[in-house]
């Protein structure tokens, strides 16, 4: 009979301050609601039409929430971040062409 | 979020530097914004598939692709320890793994028992936890959960523990490094709460209950073993405080005659939320009236204080109350809200209570939100009343509980995936 049991080491080593937290994966996307924050360049807002009817369609998505911002190079406002905060469990988001 | 090729690197630094760098980026060729409305729907229809295989957890080969010196996630070591208990525990003492109470060794069958709960993979990063910022991942944060003595079913309160800890309003660093008495105090909602144990009633803050004490304590050596905090060295606490062991209960939904906390903080009725709170301690406030405006005179009264963290810093100090005060207030005509505007209006503390010193400080906090300071200026316990948090609590019994905060901290919830 051994005197020693393997046991895992339950202490982390020292790190750097990375993010916050870490993101989240969902289970399933179905009965989800999904917002797109436009960036209001070209053409997201009908990637964004198309995207929203293929989650929907295909994937059972319930509800698609859509916020736009009035510039690509500002930040959405506090009510877009709250109203997003409460009813989605997905955001897309576009950066760049 | 979704990048064309060209823009991928951009979109993986501005992302870490905003602190989000774990979440993933969609990749479609390059360009877009001149491409034809057929085209659009072409890469629509590949980019759905790609954009769901990231949302359920599938591998960013853009962050793989991208790395820009942040470390791989480490995996725990296997460590030969004594098989006797007695024997084993000695040897978590001589290691400092414990909060002083014997350990359940995480062998790797407990580990991988625990991990069945878990709906994240094994070495999913869930937080990196101040102040030494160590990876608590779903791994890690089971292992301790194991020592703890949590059920399997506890795993993911815990985890959404561990990320509302680690969200930057709670300040976690403050908190563990502080010379003050801080410590996590977690409240449950939602029916799991019930379903899995926690206790809201009689003695909810005491000993007995397998629920809190374990989820608890398994925050606590998370705290210790992964945030890097011993006490005496990066855990600067003067005396602590009991709650350091574990300070964790439910709220008393069904007792209670106002919304619950969740609801209240913008969560759906039958979700499962955890909040955590930077509790400095609990005094009791022990009073017989059944007059809600003498009742709302007399805990005013007991919570504003010269040395009080949250008046000094503007924090955001909590009120369990029992049942019978929750009835009281209620036959009064109170709801939470009207509740917390009175008794912020209440509690107000003349500036000339603090000591010399602390007078100059509070000053130099307090003054540009007041709108000056002065000797008689009436110092608020939180900037308004939304920031008094309430909950009910509790068995029978003609007692409520202040919670006075840290201070510089705020209270987070996260929604428990289960």
């Amino acid at each position: 009979m051994s005197d020693t049991q393997m046991v895992l080491d339950p202490v982390a080593p020292a790190g750097v301050a990375g993010d916050s937290a870490a993101f989240r994966p969902l289970a399933t996307l179905a009965g989800k609601v999904v917002g797109f924050i436009d960036n209001s360049k070209p053409n997201f807002s009908l990637l964004a039409d198309d995207l929203g009817e293929l989650l929907m369609a295909k994937y059972g998505v319930a509800k698609i929430v859509r916020h736009r911002k009035p510039t690509a190079s500002v930040s959405a406002s506090p009510q877009v971040f709250a109203d997003i905060k409460q009813q989605c469990d997905l955001v897309i988001t576009g950066s760049g062409d | 979020m979704v990048c064309s090729t060209a823009f991928i690197t951009l979109g993986r630094s501005q992302l870490r530097a905003l602190g989000a760098g774990s979440l993933p980026i969609a990749v479609m060729p390059h360009p877009f914004g001149v491409r034809t409305r057929v085209q659009v729907r072409e890469l629509a229809e590949t980019l759905v598939d790609e954009i769901v295989r990231l949302a359920t957890g599938g591998i960013d080969k853009t962050a793989q692709a991208v790395n820009a010196g942040s470390a791989k996630i480490t995996t725990a070591a296997v460590l030969a320890m004594p098989n006797d208990l007695i024997a084993f525990n000695e040897e978590c003492e001589r290691r400092r793994w414990s909060d002083g109470l014997p350990l359940i060794p995480p062998t790797a069958s407990r580990v991988e028992q625990m991990l069945t709960g878990a709906q994240r993979a094994r070495h999913t990063l869930v937080a990196r936890v101040a102040p030494g910022f160590g990876e608590a991942t779903v791994e890690r944060i089971a292992i301790n959960a194991v020592m703890a003595g949590c059920r399997a079913e506890y795993l993911p309160v815990l985890m959404a523990a561990v990320e509302a800890v680690a969200d930057p309003q709670f300040n976690i660093q403050g908190i563990q490094a502080t010379t003050n008495s801080a410590a996590p105090w977690i409240i449950v909602n939602g029916a799991l709460a019930t379903q899995l144990g926690f206790n809201a009633g009689l003695n909810c803050l005491g000993q007995g209950t397998r629920a809190n004490a374990t989820l608890g304590r398994a925050l606590r050596l998370v705290l210790q073993n992964i945030g890097g905090a011993l006490p005496g060295e990066m855990d600067r606490a003067t005396h602590g405080q009991p709650g350091k062991y574990s300070f964790c209960c439910a709220e008393n939904e069904v007792a209670s005659p106002w919304t619950p906390l969740h609801v209240e903080r913008g969560f759906a009725h039958d979700e499962n939320v955890v909040t955590v709170v930077g509790a400095a301690g609990t005094l009791n406030l022990n009073s017989h009236s059944k007059d809600a405006a003498d009742l709302l005179r007399v805990i005013a009264a007991s919570i504003s204080y010269p040395t009080s963290n949250d008046v000094h810093f503007a924090g955001e100090p909590w009120l369990i109350l029992s049942p019978e005060h929750a009835d009281v207030f209620a036959r009064g005509g109170y709801d939470k809200v009207t509740l917390k505007e009175a008794i912020w209006a209440q509690s107000k503390m003349p500036a000339s209570s603090f000591a010399r010193k602390d007078y100059d400080r509070a000053e130099h906090t307090r003054s540009s939100e007041l709108g000056g300071f002065a000797r008689d200026t009436l110092v608020p316990i939180s900037p308004s009343p939304r920031e008094i948090g309430i909950i009910v609590a509790g068995g029978p019994g003609t007692h409520s509980v202040y919670v006075p905060t840290f201070g510089q901290t705020r209270a987070v919830s996260r929604r428990i995936d289960s």
